[in-house]
């Protein structure tokens, strides 16, 4: 026993129930580009590309220090571009290339 | 436990040339791009699921909660299939294919909505949700200590009213039908309609008839 | 509801459901979360196993396990998913409110037992 086990069984964004600060009632209008990969989530699931349960479990995936410290449509965009390498869409040098 | 105890989630990326795409927004467009060249999406069908969902804002919920309380028939039927309702009524269409359960607060029965997991949302009838609503803290108290959570929008509920939060977990969405305030009995629709804020269809705050609309 | 109007139709006329064609669970009935602890993905939060509540409906059509969807899966194995009510004072034992306070969610029928 290692004591880690907990951050095996309890997935980052299962947290109902933890401890949190009071609410802010923040907002922000979405940048392009996140409407733009919001849009493109909802592209995918129509194609069963990446359908929106493979999303969600592919940001779950990026961990806690991730799930932490990306904001909520670079958590996506992260985790599509893993997904899509995993299922041998894409390959991580054609990305690397293409991002410039 | 796995969440970290300070969840960053800041509003905006980090601060940079307002003119140069960030690290993000680049990776965003190379894969769209890859993508289009590897012809499994379109360009257009991009362009056109932005034009989907800038047409789904609150007014459009706001209007079906009006028409229910105009309309007893409706209502029912709201009630009793939100989806179907939503579609025969105003060709609101259902693009993420989820359903919608419609929940009616009364004089007994106050609703929260929430996505403790994620952020489920009633996007074909709402459009998209706040940055509050995909936070930490209301995900994680929600479930906990709602009418705490509701005290801190200014929403004190007795205590013979009783609260029920709906957690969003799989393909069912929820609309929260606010009660219609008192002394609107000569209030058109399109009048009622303007009085139904987003808030008040997740649950966090009542209708009020204020001269302000607040978001 | 459509899936108990077949039942009493069908019975009349000899027809037999398929196995996981019918829902397992009925409105009104005592159900318990189980206490699996899954790795990788699951939609049933933490915070609600082992709890009891009472099936309030039955999602209606069969769909396919979101934990299974997670991975890649889009048709094939559909089950029931189950709108489940739990006071909130089994979830909560110091639980603050009002005792009638309740919590509603789906859960698939893979993670409920009877009770």
């Amino acid at each position: 026993m290692t004591g880690s086990e907990h951050l095996v069984t309890r997935l980052p964004n299962d947290i109902g129930g933890l401890s949190a600060d009071r609410i802010e009632q923040i907002d922000h209008e979405l940048a392009p580009w996140e409407k733009r990969c919001h849009a493109l989530a909802d592209v995918l699931d129509f194609h069963k590309i990446i359908n929106t349960e493979e999303k969600r479990c592919g940001v779950e995936a990026l961990g806690a220090e991730m799930v932490a410290n990306l904001t909520y449509y670079e958590r996506w965009i992260v985790a599509f571009s893993n997904i899509l390498f995993r299922k041998r869409i894409l390959t991580p040098t054609e990305l690397a290339k293409k991002n410039g | 436990m796995a969440a970290s105890p300070h969840e960053h989630d800041h509003p905006h990326a980090k601060i940079g040339d307002a003119d140069r795409p960030g690290y993000y927004d680049i990776m965003e467009t190379a894969v769209r791009e890859l993508l289009i060249e590897k012809k499994l999406i379109g360009a257009d069908e991009i362009r056109r699921q932005i034009e989907v969902l800038d047409s789904r804002t609150p007014a459009l919920g706001a209007k079906v909660v009006a028409r229910a309380w105009v309309d007893p028939a409706f209502r029912a039927r709201l009630l009793a299939n939100g989806r179907r309702a939503c579609e025969e009524e105003f060709g609101i269409s259902f693009y993420d294919d989820t359903q919608l359960i419609v929940l009616e607060n009364t004089d007994r029965v106050h609703n929260l909505i929430v996505c403790t997991l994620c952020s489920c949302y009633p996007r074909p009838v709402l459009g998209l949700p706040p940055d509050w609503y995909k936070a930490r803290p209301y995900r994680a108290r929600a479930v906990t200590e709602p009418r705490a959570v509701l005290a801190e929008f200014g929403t004190i509920i007795p205590d013979d009213v009783d609260v029920r939060v709906h957690d969003s977990t799989a393909m069912v969405r929820y609309l929260v039908l606010p009660r219609r305030p008192e002394a609107t009995e000569n209030f058109t629709e399109e009048e009622l309609a303007a009085l139904v804020t987003r808030d008040t269809m997740i649950g966090v705050v009542p209708v009020t008839v204020s001269k302000e609309a607040k978001k | 509801m459509r899936t108990e109007f077949r039942e009493a139709t069908g019975a009349r006329y000899g027809v037999v459901y398929a196995a996981n064609e019918q829902p397992v669970f009925r409105p009104g009935e005592s159900v318990r979360v189980l206490t699996r602890i899954p790795l990788a993905h699951y939609r049933v939060p933490t915070y609600l196993r082992g709890k009891r509540g009472v099936v309030d409906r039955v999602i209606d059509p069969a769909a396919v396990d979101n934990e299974e969807e997670g991975f890649g899966r889009n048709v094939g194995n559909r089950l029931y998913y189950y709108r489940v009510a739990f006071p909130m004072r089994e979830i909560w034992a110091d639980y603050a409110g009002s005792q009638r306070d309740a919590l509603y969610i789906e859960i698939y029928e893979t993670w409920l037992e009877r009770i």
